[in-house]
């Protein structure tokens, strides 16, 4: 849970009040929440970190964090597979 | 396995001091951010080892261990409850308790989820109204505001109403009826209040 991930924000909208974002991770989509960072843009690479964004990052700075991420197999571990919250139980 | 009996291994350690120790042209500042590397770095003198080539300065940690005993044992026990969906980190499933840890919980047949954030806590909640959905908010400054921007807001959009507002102070040596004084002892405050 210590790492936070460099994705590029390809939508957003708007979630009962709540900007909310889809962002990309080199390939991988996951939604993840604006409330913190209001200024963001689609097109913007942002710090992802348990579901929140947290700061807008240079493009050329988030690839080269990407592609190593993916060199040390971490990029699997840490967005994993879809969260199971979505799963229906009982 | 092997995977512990081959890095205990003296010799190579040697090897690898005696390279660090040639190639530095200078004393360097290291943080570790995580407690499971303080825990190492401490337990095998790593820090006595290097003391002529590295400062080490040990760092926070994350929550997964910092967290503490007590903690954990009163998730344990809300994750074993039947009407309790109790939704965590995955890095805290093995942390271990007093007695058990939430992997086993769950494998009991605990309703324990893996939630990558706590928003998705909030999904589940209103996905499953007939349950009592308990999000495991571990951690300091650095989860804070993710656990605290997580709860519900209402249907529109709209912010909540403000709460009305209290009466006002009782008269001197009266208490007012219907409340409750809480003081530091009181039972219903306990630790989790640190918090």
């Amino acid at each position: 849970m210590c790492l936070g991930i460099p994705g590029r924000i390809t939508q957003i909208w708007d979630d009962r009040g709540t900007r909310m974002a889809l962002v990309d991770f080199g390939g991988v989509t996951r939604t993840a929440c604006l409330a913190y960072l209001p200024g963001a843009t689609v097109g913007n690479y942002t710090i992802i970190h348990a579901g929140f964004a947290l700061t807008v990052v240079d493009e050329a700075a988030a690839h080269r964090t990407l592609a190593t991420f993916r060199e040390l197999g971490l990029l699997a571990d840490e967005l994993g597979e879809q969260p199971e919250a979505n799963e229906v139980r009982r | 396995m092997k995977y512990l009996t081959e890095f205990h291994d003296p010799e190579l350690a040697r090897r690898l001091l005696d390279s660090i120790a040639a190639t530095a042209t200078r004393r360097w500042t290291l943080m570790e951010v995580c407690g499971g590397q303080t825990h190492a770095i401490i337990r095998h003198g790593l820090d006595q080892l290097l003391a002529d080539q590295v400062e080490f300065i040990h760092g926070p940690g994350c929550p997964v261990c910092v967290t503490p005993l007590e903690m954990i044992d009163r998730a344990l026990a809300i994750a074993a409850r039947p009407e309790v969906i109790f939704c965590s980190f995955g890095d805290m499933l093995r942390v271990p308790g007093s007695e058990t840890d939430l992997f086993s919980v769950r494998a009991r047949g605990g309703d324990v989820r893996v939630v990558y954030s706590p928003l998705d806590a909030v999904k589940l909640a209103e996905a499953h109204r007939d349950r009592q959905v308990v999000f495991f908010a571990v951690g300091f400054e650095t989860t804070a505001p993710g656990a605290g921007g997580a709860p519900p807001r209402r249907p529109g959009g709209a912010p909540p109403p403000p709460p009305p507002p209290p009466p006002g102070p009782p008269p001197l040596g009266s208490t007012p009826r219907g409340s409750q004084v809480v003081t530091p002892n009181h039972p219903g405050l306990h630790s989790m209040n640190r918090y």
